[in-house]
């Protein structure tokens, strides 16, 4: 299979789970099935498909940034990257949506700028949840 | 069943489910272990999609999936096997103990078949790269370690006096594990010492029989290995046929089986070994 099929075969699969995520507040159960679950997994099978699969050919390593910049230079672990921020960026973005629900510590229009945000810049969508629920925590009642 | 002090009980309903419950309630670490072993084949697949590579002559990820189904229903036999050990063997320290020394081995196999197909080298037989070569025989030692898991229910299942299910079963299930043993570290030793598991022919893996690939222009050791590790279900379902068909008695029919499988299956390992494919009439 092409890794360009593969490439845009997973980005679609992963815009699907935010559109979800939009909807959520309609379908809540469904939405954490599908984006808190489903996606995730299939992305993240494929994620180790393509690790299992063309690792060993990638040069490089975790150690040094040099390292880093030459895993990517093979384009099977350069699409394995991709895959990983979408799997877990959609995750976090499914977290992020159930939390602000269960919790009640904020209400979903907050949620909604920070679902882009997750999606384009993963861990800033993750640091403005976490920003504006603190901001929106009640006050200490003084004794 | 279980005799439960319950005021009214559940039916009992038949069912994948009502199976799986059975199994996980009698052996849970066998039955979590199958479960776990069936869900990595899952991007084993996804990367032999994806994955160019070959293994003599067949896609390299094919070993580690066959691996993984046949480890998967290996352990989940022993999880349905369970229901018939003595009552509280699987709480005994020493069964634990011997239980998590068999998962670690399937553990240990799983990892070492996996990791040299992922880095594009043999497991097996793999004599030229110091590293494998070294841990070829100590993986030998963790198949027959895994092995006698088998061995291990024949006995136990033997000596379980209250057992209340038909004769021909309970000596079904006690010859097909007792004979699963022996019969698998004559065949799988003599293809461990023989560095292959064909005996002249090409080896490779495209021309062989449909789906299980075994050789079509040699002999296969492969086949013989695989009969003798499947007593443990072959010959059971003859004792379970026969109770089916109204003969629970039938003690030493079953006993003629078996020793007629065993036969059977040094038969095949002759084949093999003489050179000649199994059922070469067939692909």
């Amino acid at each position: 299979m092409p890794l360009e099929t593969l490439f845009s075969t997973a980005s679609s699969l992963a815009m699907v789970g935010w559109l979800v995520l939009l909807i959520s507040p309609f379908v809540p159960r469904v939405a954490h099935i599908v984006s808190g679950r489903i996606i995730p997994l299939i992305l993240s099978v494929g994620y180790t498909a393509l690790i299992l699969a063309f690792w060993s050919s990638g040069e490089g390593g975790f150690d040094t940034l040099d390292n880093v910049a030459r895993l990517f230079e093979s384009r099977e672990l350069l699409l394995a990257g991709w895959v990983h921020f979408l799997a877990f960026d959609l995750f976090v973005g499914a977290w992020i949506v159930r939390d602000a629900r269960e919790t009640g510590a904020l209400p979903f229009w907050l949620v909604l700028p920070c679902l882009p945000l997750t999606l384009l810049f993963g861990p800033a969508g993750l640091a403005a949840y976490f920003a504006l629920r603190a901001a929106r925590r009640p006050a200490h009642a003084l004794a | 069943m279980t005799a439960l002090a319950l005021p009214a009980p559940a039916p009992v309903r038949a069912g994948p489910l009502t199976l799986w419950n059975r199994m996980r309630s009698d052996e849970p670490l066998f039955a979590a272990t199958a479960l776990f072993l069936a869900l990595l084949v899952i991007p084993m697949l996804a990367a032999a999609m994806i994955d160019p590579r070959l293994h003599l002559g067949e896609n390299i990820w094919i070993k580690p999936i066959k691996f993984a189904v046949a480890l998967s229903v290996y352990t989940a036999t022993l999880a349905i096997f369970a229901r018939f050990l003595p009552a509280g063997t699987t709480g005994r320290i020493a069964y634990r103990l011997f239980a998590g020394a068999v998962v670690f081995a399937i553990a240990a196999e799983m990892i070492w078949i996996g990791a040299a197909a992922a880095m594009g080298t043999s497991s097996h037989f793999n004599v030229d790269e110091p590293v494998w070569a070294a841990l070829y025989p100590v993986m030998g030692a963790m198949a027959t370690l895994l092995t006698t898991a088998s061995a291990v229910y024949a006995w136990q299942i033997a000596r379980n006096r209250a057992l209340t299910i038909a004769p021909a079963l309970k000596t079904g299930l006690v010859w097909g594990l007792g004979l699963t043993l022996p019969l698998t570290l004559v065949t799988a030793g003599t293809m461990s010492s023989l560095n292959g598991h064909n005996v002249g022919g090409s080896g490779m893996g495209t021309e062989g029989l449909w789906l299980i690939g075994w050789l079509r222009d040699g002999g296969d050791l492969r086949v013989a290995h695989f009969f003798a590790t499947h007593a443990m279900h072959f010959v059971p379902a003859f004792a379970l046929a026969l109770v089916w068909l109204g003969r629970p008695q039938a003690v030493r029919a079953v006993q003629l089986v078996a020793l007629g499988f065993s036969t059977f299956v040094l038969g095949t390992f002759a084949q093999a070994l003489a050179g000649r494919p199994f059922l070469a009439f067939i692909g």
